[in-house]
This record gives C-alpha cells, sequence and structure tokens, in this order.
C-alpha cells in the first residue's frame, strides 16, 4: 500500500512534532518536515508529497504568500493552518490555492480525519471556519457592489473622499487639496447624493469599504 | 515498618498535559516516550489546581497563563515541575522554586521539555515507596 505523504511547514518544532508522532502510530502516512519556505519548496520538489500542511506564519512571508507560490507549481493538495483565524484569513488562504484551512486546536482524531478527507479529495475546513468562509465571501461582494458604485464619483470627489474617510474635516480638506471650503462642502453633497448615503461618517465608511479591506456590512448598516 | 518490609516498586511517572492544543500532547508524549505516561487534558474545563492535586502528576505541561498559574500553587504544594510552554512565542519556562525560569532561547523543542521535565522528575525521586 502507498502511504499518504505529508509534509508539516511549521517553524513551531512542537506542532511538527506532535504531527509526527500522531502520525507515527498510523501506518497509511508517511511525515516529513520543513520549517520555512526554502525548505518547504526543497520538500516538494524531492518527495512530491500528497498534502502540505503550511503554517499561517511560516517563514519568511507567511503561509498564504508560500501557497500562492508553490501551489500552481506543484499536485500537493495544500492545507494551511494556524492559531488565529479570520474570514479574510481563510478567504486569502483559500484564494491563494490552498484546499483547506485547520485551526490549531484541532483534535488528533480530527486531524486524522481531515487527512484522510483530503486524500478522498475534500476540502478540510470546521464547521466554525465554514461560516468564516461564506462570511468572508459575501464580504467581498458587497465590496464588489460598494466598487461599482464609487464609479459614479469624479476623481476629485474620491480626492475628498478620501482624506474625509481618514478623519479630515472641511477645513482640513481644503488646505490639503488648495480648495475653498465652500467647495468641499459641495463636493461632500455630491457624494453623498451620488452615492445616496446620509451623512459623513456613512461615506467614511463607504470609502473604506471599497479601497480598504473594513467589512463592508457595517457601511450597509449605517447607509 | 521495617527495612525488610517495605517493597519498593519503581512505578511510571505521570505527566499532564493541559492544552487547548492536544497536539501539544503529542509532542510532549513522543519526546517522553519510555520514562513518563504523559496524559493530555483540555484546558479550561475547571478548576485545573483542583483537578491536578486529585490527579498527583509528578509534572505538568501548560500553554496558557491561566492554568500555569493554577498549576503553579499544585507544583509550590506538591514539588511537582511546572513547564509552561507559550506555542505562540516559541518559549519554554519551568517553574522553579517559586520562580519562572525561561529554558529556551528562540524556539521551544520538544526535547527542552524533555529534558526540563526528565530532570525534575528524577530530582523528586520516581521511585516512590508502596
Amino acid at each position: 500500500m502507498r502511504r499518504t505523504r505529508i509534509v508539516v511547514a511549521d517553524a513551531g518544532q512542537i506542532f511538527r512534532a506532535g504531527v509526527k508522532h500522531l502520525l507515527g502510530h498510523e501506518s497509511d502516512f508517511e511525515v516529513f518536515e520543513a520549517s520555512s519556505f526554502a525548505e518547504l519548496s526543497e520538500i516538494l520538489e524531492a518527495r512530491e508529497p500528497d498534502i502540505a500542511i503550511v503554517d499561517l506564519e511560516l517563514p519568511p512571508s507567511g503561509g498564504v504568500e508560500a501557497v500562492a507560490r508553490l501551489a500552481p507549481l506543484h499536485e500537493t493538495r495544500m492545507i494551511v493552518w494556524g492559531f488565529d483565524v479570520t474570514n479574510d484569513v481563510v478567504l486569502a488562504a483559500v484564494t491563494a490555492g490552498a484546499k483547506g484551512f485547520l485551526q490549531k486546536e484541532i483534535s488528533p482524531a480530527g486531524f486524522i480525519r481531515s487527512l484522510r478527507g483530503v486524500v478522498r479529495g475534500e476540502a478540510p475546513l470546521s464547521r466554525g471556519l465554514a461560516t468564516l468562509m461564506i462570511d468572508a465571501v459575501h464580504g467581498l461582494e458587497q465590496r464588489d457592489r460598494v466598487r461599482e458604485r464609487a464609479v459614479a464619483l469624479s476623481s476629485r470627489e474620491r480626492e475628498v473622499l478620501a482624506l474625509v474617510a481618514g478623519g479630515a474635516r472641511n477645513r482640513q480638506v481644503a488646505q490639503a487639496l488648495s480648495i475653498s471650503e465652500f467647495t468641499v462642502k459641495r463636493h461632500m453633497q455630491n457624494i453623498l447624493h451620488k452615492l445616496d448615503l446620509p451623512s459623513r461618517r456613512a461615506a467614511g465608511l463607504f470609502y473604506r469599504s471599497a479601497f480598504e479591506s473594513v467589512g463592508a456590512a457595517e457601511m450597509e448598516r449605517t447607509a | 515498618m521495617t527495612a525488610q518490609a517495605r517493597t519498593v516498586e519503581p512505578t511510571v511517572p505521570l505527566v499532564a498535559v493541559v492544552s487547548r492544543y492536544p497536539l501539544l500532547a503529542e509532542a510532549v508524549e513522543g519526546a517522553l516516550e519510555g520514562i513518563a505516561d504523559v496524559r493530555a487534558f483540555p484546558a479550561g474545563q475547571g478548576d485545573t489546581s483542583a483537578f491536578l492535586r486529585l490527579l498527583q502528576p509528578a509534572a505538568v505541561v501548560v500553554d496558557s497563563t491561566e492554568d500555569a498559574d493554577a498549576a503553579g500553587d499544585f507544583a509550590l504544594e506538591s514539588g511537582a515541575t511546572l513547564v509552561q510552554v507559550l506555542l505562540r512565542e516559541d518559549r519554554i519556562r519551568l517553574l522553579h522554586a517559586g520562580r519562572w525560569q525561561n529554558l529556551s532561547d528562540g524556539s521551544a523543542s520538544p526535547e527542552r521539555i524533555r529534558s526540563a521535565v526528565a530532570a525534575g522528575i528524577y530530582l523528586r525521586g520516581y521511585v516512590s515507596e508502596r
């Protein structure tokens, strides 16, 4: 029987050792270790493992970056794992090419079950992470909708909005753009009208939702 | 009890790993193979200190500061070895004579945990009288 080859890419020796010890009891797994992107890259080349467990904080540039660079070059199914997980992180990992995401709190039985699932073509994602993932996808869609609305703004209005989103008052915006306060007010009125927003604060949230990674849901609620 | 009547049997020391991360217990179990009986217990299940008093392990390995504090009381009372593995910081600390000592310089390894736990167990005397 061909054993499933797994590489654990994690700078933390404890987690590598934990996985190695755990899977050492299972006859169908063979485990390799990598503590950095370079070592992971070498093992992928030399051993062609079936699965790579990649730490979110893998040196030097993190697990998402590692997956983005290596996934297109190898058939190895890459699973990212980490301590603190947010919807943006899960989405970034999956977008980069990860086939799943695990939390480091995972139980030994859950870990083995996940690996066997990957072999069968499943994507490991705990129930909590699945919810995060769905939220992230919704957030992405909302951001796209927000960006579509932002197209209506002129470049000057966008400049004004960027400053307002950063907390600038009308006088500061006027100084920054070398225009009068009256003109700033007129731009703000136009911005609120075009975006159908009720307030300056909502406009600021809109800007961050459209052009920065702030949840669009807050903007929608304010609007 | 006379000296002849006393029977001394070697017992395998018990090491309790109280952690949110079961893979830490796996690593400790691997590191202490042949040295100790390692048992994993999930963190945050209630009164760690009282639980350890009932269990009476020779050594305790924890990861969270809350459990380190709780296990510290037990370790001071019982003389058990207490090791804290700070997984996020990749550091290991040992409670010695009521004070925490850093054991690793930048990297927490199973071997360092083994050294700390094994030294504590042997200093305590793992052969118990029955």
